[in-house]
């Protein structure tokens, strides 16, 4: 592929793996360097959909050499990696993200976090790692097209709107008119608080990277699942149960809100409705000035009352679970973190509730592999299962004395090490890091393969990232300088600066209790300081057993666009190369089978970690039009197109360009193209309104009395890569046959 | 892409002479409003066929359709996009009226808040203004209807509509301003609106689009008038409240209900939370209108500066502790110092006016104005202090209070503008929303800042348009098929050329589908002929005319087959019938036609042909025959035909004598004219006499 001017003639590498079901994927795509002086600066598109011990291998070796990274969702299977491979893996790249996701992201990571370090020894990240990962987001708005610069120089990002979640983004990279579009977990849907996606307004894009995690499903109407959740919450509110939602922390909870109080305030219901996690009271009040990245009628309503579809009335906003525990008894609506019930509060609250008949658990997605809220939406479900209850409690005696050695010990040590990495040269430290990081890397995924739900720790994390080419081996060092890390190092590990900490008060403080501002009053001192205060405690845990009693309902509320839409939107988009990323085996079988057929002859389903190679193969060259050759050429309007055939000789401007001149010889013949689509019902209704009669018979249109026109090879069939429309019409000589000739031309453009 | 010539002339006059080769090159802009003079902003402007309307206000200064803009310039249902920077009236307040009761029907577009506040300030303009019923321009029902209309657009959005691209930057004057960029065919205009490059309590500055405009359409409100800066500016403001306050005076400050008001009510909150002493002394803000924004200026926190974020983050900075509302002067108590901001800004009318009347003539009280004053108002009276004013019922009073002018403004001043477009460099300025002396001195000094570039700085009055041509070159993008080899200087580049908006691309007719949404399609034809006749007179007669003429047998049904011209098949069906079938090309038409034309011939004479067996014709018989023809046909176009030497053919005509070889077509001749003419009659016989030839 030879091309003079900066052509995009990439190659694509995509890796993802998958190890269990549904689970894990990890797609790093790039564009290779091409050759050629004016080489595009490659880009790495990947998604990170991970266990953590997944990422950490697979990002190691990818991480230093992404250069953006664009985050889809707010959620953690979308950019819950992020502030550990910032940390971690020397990721430095650029990251972008809507307002809302950045803003949610930040919300939904410190209820992450704070959940995790109350039960367990989490050590992947801190508070402070997030703030700084989340810090340096560049934040765009739908539809901006933000021009890369730099090493990216040409490439176009524009975020879309996706449904699914607040902010949600399907991303759409352009470089030289050619668009790469990563689309997970869209909806198209529009909803009480989003508008469907977008997705369909894009046509032929070179690569569309979506996801295959919805394809086996088929979801009922929006009112009858409305009305059925709405019921079974009803139902055991009224037998006096309690109902548990186990919800995510900031978003597909807000549309459970929202229908939630519409009800209340139809009905004029007065059981109470609480919200629980770490942050929703924040949550809750940034979601409010999200009003433009809601739905039409959200904003519409403000616009015209100014009344903030989010000022909540029924639904109360708890910091802690202590305050839930101050309700009265009596039957109430619990909506708690995190949807998994593997910690956090509705972990908590569930054990709690679990052996009661009486009480409800209403699931509203379906939990990832491995969880316990998988194993409970089993059917049937179990009849006991073991939980672990965790508490942090502060060390005493000689632990405490134990712990304090151990953290001097730590401190000498490291002191020592960042010396000497200090001595070494910057590419010698990185080799050190490595091999110890794929030794844990094993060790991790052993405990993860013989899955047990207690060893599964960590939550199944995904973000996207954008990045560059990558690098010859030898140049990673150059590239990319350890220098930076042992500094950053330096200022984590060694020196342990008590300004630090100082900050993360203050956030936490500004996080957690932003609307009335009394922390005292809103905070369980013990535990919650405990997280934040250094001081040193440990986590205890006890195993039980309890009986599974309660009901338990799950309705998919997750936002995402069902199988058969899934197919047509597909269908409509027709990219020219497809891969599908995160979905069962079976359902990316299913899709990628499908899809082979109906869109594209092109898709890719890889697995993680695999390369796969969707270059563009596409040629091109620039040519300016001269005025002399435009003055001559007529368009023809088709739909949004306008063609035209053009016979042209090549020339050069002064500046070198190649342009186009008229011929100077009479044009050559060239074969005829008819250009158009014609479908047969219009036609039949065209042909009608001139006083033709027309019927269809057996799969012809029977035009006047002996003419008949039939298609063959139907282009809706095979979605807009259609093969070309062969049209057959016969009949007599008779003058009508010319008059339906000249009729079925006129549907066409001849060029 | 250069601007290669501009005239001022009427919009009506240059209507006379459109009939302009270059018509779809030249860009026009057209102020409707705003030109040399504040208020009533509306910017036309016309490119490629396209129409852009920016703003559409009123003027403050007049009542009635003396307000309007002068919208009977234009055709408002050509226009394809309006855009409205922000909600000021000035901006915006005619926008129901345009709506609702002209031709247009164009898509309108603000951003989130504008559109939210918009609503609010005209339903209460339409309330407050006190014209008769004839003179309203609209009514409440409008204002709600146009609310159905206006679509949103959020900042840095990029938009399409007809092919017009367009988005906004932050524009930092008030909550939602936003300044225009607008893409036509690869030319850039950037309509500033009203643009602050200052940072403020609440508001972002302006922000530095990204990309050059080609055409600049800047406000020039404060002209050459430089700002102080903002700290000294709200020294003076606090400073003169408490030194009034302090000695027993009222202070009134006149001020729009919103947009700069809530600055100022910010920098009071703070200043009366920092001073203790000031803790008696009560703040009134009389606008319920302003009341009832709060709750979009608090919703809309996202499209401030990041100090008001973060202090969100904790609680409303727009719930004031010492600030209390004021419903209206009947609920007014006055007794002793206070500070009341009422509306409107020029105290025309309403609470802002009653309080004047009834402070001014003792010189204890003080009117502070913080923001520009529109021409023509009582503010830009007392401004000049005058000895004494009118008051509403008609008497006068002395002008006893003092009169502070200090200017909050969220208008750029000549060191913002100047640097704004420093770093824009845009090739063409153009100055509107200025008075227009300030407007004339802000040209002088921005000539000479641009002196050694080609900058083009141009006033327009209202109506007044300003031509300019791009020429924009085409480019074209050759892609898929066609492009594999990039062509060489001199060969010929065949394809489709598709237009999609203002981009073009190349490509082959195959790949048509691949890179657009349009199919292609073959066509089939099958036609049958009634024929009893001998299917080799077909072949016979065919073979006269088409020099291809292939016979073969039908594979399926054995039947004999004839493909004429290597493109139409004919077929003996059946004892009675014919068929021919073929792909559907304007060529092949043409010879199914005469092949149709032939066999129904052959229908007729068939009596006659049959009995007559197949003449033996001989080449050379033939090559005579044609040679005869040749000349005869020469003869008639020449005259003197002459057979020369080596078989060669010798044309005199008038004394000029020209040499034909009939086998080679060669000519020679002294005369260039006439050799020219020779060869070509004769190219042109011979294809009449020879069969047709295929490759045609």
């Amino acid at each position: 592929m030879k091309t003079p001017s900066p052509t995009w003639s990439p190659s694509t590498a995509l890796t993802s793996s998958s190890t269990a079901v549904g689970t894990t994927t990890l797609i790093p795509l790039f564009w290779s360097p091409s050759p050629g002086p004016t080489t595009p600066p490659p880009f790495y598109l990947r998604n990170v959909y991970h266990f953590k011990f997944l990422l950490k291998r697979a990002l190691t070796w990818v991480a230093p050499t992404v250069d953006a990274v664009l985050l889809s969702h707010s959620d953690t299977l979308h950019l819950g990696a992020l502030p550990y491979a910032m940390k971690k893996l020397g990721l430095s790249a650029p990251v972008f993200a809507t307002e809302p996701v950045y803003r949610l992201g930040l919300l939904t990571m410190y209820d992450q976090y704070l959940s995790r370090k109350q039960v367990s020894e989490f050590d992947l990240f801190t508070l402070d790692d997030i703030d700084s990962a989340f810090q340096n987001i560049t934040r765009l708005t739908y539809s901006q097209n933000y021009h890369i610069s730099g090493k990216g120089e040409g490439i176009v990002i524009a975020p879309h709107v996706a449904g699914h979640l607040l902010g949600g983004t399907v991303w759409k990279i352009t470089k030289d008119g050619e668009d790469v579009i990563y689309a997970v977990d869209f909806n198209h849907r529009k909803e009480r608080h989003l508008n469907g996606t977008v997705l369909e307004s894009f046509v032929r894009p070179a690569v569309l990277i979506t996801d295959a995690y919805n394809a086996l499903n088929n979801q009922p109407s929006r009112r009858q699942r409305d009305q059925e959740f709405l019921d079974a919450i009803m139902k055991t509110l009224r037998a006096d149960g309690n109902v548990l939602l186990p919800v995510d922390t900031a978003g597909r909870v807000l549309e459970l809100i929202l229908i939630l109080e519409q009800f209340w305030e139809q009905h004029k219901l007065a059981y109470p409705i609480f919200f629980l996690t770490y942050v929703s009271s924040s949550t809750i009040d940034y979601v409010k000035s999200f009003l433009e990245w809601m739905s039409d009628s959200i904003a519409k309503s403000f616009e015209h009352t100014r009344d903030n579809a989010f000022l909540l009335r029924h639904v109360k906003l708890l910091i802690n679970k202590s305050d839930l525990e101050s309700v009265p008894d009596g039957p109430k609506v619990v909506l708690a973190s995190m949807g998994s019930l593997e910690a956090g509060f509705s972990h908590d609250i569930f054990v709690e509730w679990v052996s009661d008949t009486k009480n409800l658990i209403l699931f509203s997605e379906r939990g990832q592999f491995g969880t316990l809220a998988r194993m409970l939406q089993a059917d049937p479900p179990p009849k006991a299962v073991k939980v672990t209850m965790s508490k942090r409690v502060p060390l005493v005696g000689e632990e405490l004395a134990a712990y304090e050695e151990e953290q001097n010990r730590i401190k000498k040590e490291e002191a020592l090490k960042a010396s000497l990495i200090k001595e070494e040269e910057s590419k010698a430290s990185l080799r050190t890091e490595l091999p110890v990081n794929d030794q844990m890397v094993l060790d991790a995924n052993n405990t993860h393969s013989s899955s047990n739900a207690i060893g599964q720790r960590s939550e199944a994390f995904r973000d996207v990232l954008i990045d560059g080419f990558l690098p010859p081996s030898t140049s990673v060092a150059p590239m990319f300088p350890f220098y930076d890390c042992s500094s950053e190092w330096d200022d984590f590990g060694e020196v342990i600066n008590p300004d630090d900490y100082v900050t993360k008060d203050v956030n936490m403080d500004q996080m957690l209790m932003p609307v009335d501002g009394d922390l005292a009053g809103k905070l369980d001192e013990g535990s919650v300081s405990l997280i934040l205060d250094t001081t040193p405690s440990k986590v205890v845990s006890t195993e039980l057993t309890v009986q599974v009693k309660c009901s338990l309902i799950y309705m998919d509320f997750e936002g995402r666009s069902d199988g058969r839409s899934i197919k047509s939107i597909l269908a409509h988009v027709a990219p020219l190369k497809l891969v599908l990323v995160h979905g069962s085996a079976e359902a990316t079988e299913h899709l990628k089978q499908h899809c082979l057929q109906h869109v594209c002859p092109h898709v890719y389903a890889p697995q993680i970690e695999e390369t796969i190679d969707v270059t563009s193969d596409l040629c091109a060259y620039k040519v300016q039009l001269s005025e002399k050759l435009m003055s001559n050429v007529l368009f023809k309007k088709l739909g949004e197109y306008e063609i035209a055939w053009i016979d042209a000789e090549v020339g050069k401007t002064e500046n070198g360009m190649l342009s186009l001149l008229p011929l100077s010889s009479p044009a050559p013949p060239h074969k005829t193209v008819l250009v158009g689509d014609i479908k047969m019902a219009d036609f039949k209704q065209f042909l009608a309104s001139k006083g033709v009669q027309v019927e269809f018979a057996g799969g012809a249109l029977r035009c006047g009395e002996y003419v008949t026109l039939r298609k063959v090879g139907d282009a809706s069939q095979k979605g807009g890569s259609a093969a070309i429309q062969q049209i057959i019409l016969e009949g007599p000589l008779t003058e009508e046959y010319y008059k339906i000739r000249e009729y079925l031309y006129s549907q066409f453009y001849a060029p | 892409m250069a601007s290669t010539g501009q005239s001022l002339t009427s919009l009506k006059k240059r209507e006379a002479t459109t009939a302009n080769n270059r018509d779809g090159d030249q860009l026009i802009i057209t102020p409707l409003g705003a030109g040399n003079e504040v208020g009533r902003s509306c910017v036309y402007m016309s490119y490629k066929g396209k129409t852009v309307l920016f703003d559409c206000g009123i003027h403050p200064a007049y009542s009635g359709m003396a307000a309007l803009p002068y919208f009977d310039e234009i055709d408002p249902s050509t226009i394809d996009v309006l855009l409205i920077t922000h909600f000021h009236l000035d901006h915006a307040a005619s926008l129901p009226y345009f709506l609702e009761k002209t031709t247009f029907k164009g898509r309108v577009f603000m951003t989130h808040a504008t559109k939210a506040i918009y609503k609010l300030l005209l339903s209460d303009y339409v309330k407050v203004s006190k014209v008769s019923v004839e003179d309203m321009l609209f009514t409440e029902q409008d204002i709600n209807n146009s609310m159905e209309r206006i679509e949103v657009i959020d900042f840095h959005q990029t938009l399409e509509v007809n092919g017009i691209r367009f988005w906004c930057y932050t524009a930092g004057h008030v909550l939602g301003a936003a300044m225009f960029m607008v893409d036509i065919a690869g030319v850039r205009v950037l309509y500033t609106g009203d643009y602050s490059r200052e940072e403020d309590r609440h508001l972002r500055a302006a922000e530095l689009p990204q990309f050059s405009p080609d055409i600049c359409i800047i406000e020039s409100t404060y002209g050459v008038q430089l700002h102080q800066p903002r700290h000294i500016r709200e020294k003076r403001f606090t400073d003169a409240i408490h030194s009034t306050v302090s000695q027993g005076g009222r202070v009134l400050i006149p001020a729009f209900a919103l947009g700069r008001a809530q600055e100022l009510l910010l920098i009071l909150e703070e200043y009366w939370s920092n001073h203790r002493e000031l803790e008696n002394v009560p703040i009134y803000y009389a606008s319920p209108l302003a009341k009832r924004c709060m709750a979009v200026y608090q919703t809309y926190i996202n499209s401030m500066n990041e100090r008001i974020r973060s202090q969100y983050a904790n609680s409303n900075p727009f719930e004031f502790k010492h600030i209390s509302p004021l419903k209206s002067i009947e609920n007014f108590n006055d007794v002793g110092p206070s500070v009341v901001m009422a509306s409107p800004g020029g105290l025309q009318s309403g609470l802002s006016r009653q309080l004047f009347d009834r402070w001014c003539s003792d010189k204890r009280n003080a009117c502070v104005i913080p923001g520009y004053v529109v021409e023509g108002t009582p503010a830009k009276t007392i401004i000049n202090e005058p000895k004494e004013v009118t008051l509403t019922n008609g008497l006068t009073a002395p002008l006893n209070m003092q009169v502070h002018y200090i200017s909050f403004s969220a208008h750029a001043d000549y060191a913002q503008t100047s640097t704004f477009l420093k770093e824009l460099m845009p090739p063409n300025i153009i100055l509107v929303h200025g008075e227009a002396n300030e407007m004339g001195r802000l040209k002088q000094k921005l000539v000479s800042l641009f002196a050694d570039r080609n900058t083009k700085i141009i006033t327009p009055k209202n109506c007044q348009s300003v031509e300019m041509y791009f020429t924009s070159e085409k480019m074209a993008k050759t892609i898929g098929k066609l492009a594999e080899k990039v062509p060489e200087v001199g060969e010929t580049v065949s394809g489709l050329l598709v237009k999609k908006g203002f981009t073009y691309q190349i490509m082959a007719p195959d790949d048509l589908r691949v890179f657009s949404q349009l199919s292609t399609a073959n066509v089939t034809q099958r036609i049958t002929i009634p024929y009893s006749g001998a299917f080799a007179v077909i072949k016979h007669r065919l073979k006269q005319i088409y020099e291809s003429v292939e016979s073969s047998t039908d594979e399926e049904s054995g039947v004999p087959t004839l493909r004429v011209h290597g493109q139409v098949t004919v077929k003996q069906e059946s004892e009675n019938h014919i068929s021919l079938h073929w792909t559907a090309d304007p060529i092949s038409d043409m010879v199914s036609d005469s092949i149709v034309a032939l066999v129904l011939n052959a229908n007729r004479e068939m009596s006659k042909v049959v009995v007559e067996s197949e003449p033996v014709v001989s080449e050379e018989e033939d090559a005579r025959k044609a040679e005869k023809i040749v000349h005869a046909l020469l003869v008639s176009l020449f005259g003197d035909v002459k057979f020369g030497e080596n078989g060669k053919l010798v044309i005199s005509v008038d004394g000029n004598i020209a040499h034909l070889d009939k086998q080679s077509g060669d000519v020679e001749s002294e005369n260039e004219g006439l050799k020219e003419r020779v060869r070509m009659a004769f190219q042109r016989i011979r294809s009449a006499v020879r069969p047709i030839p295929l490759s045609a």
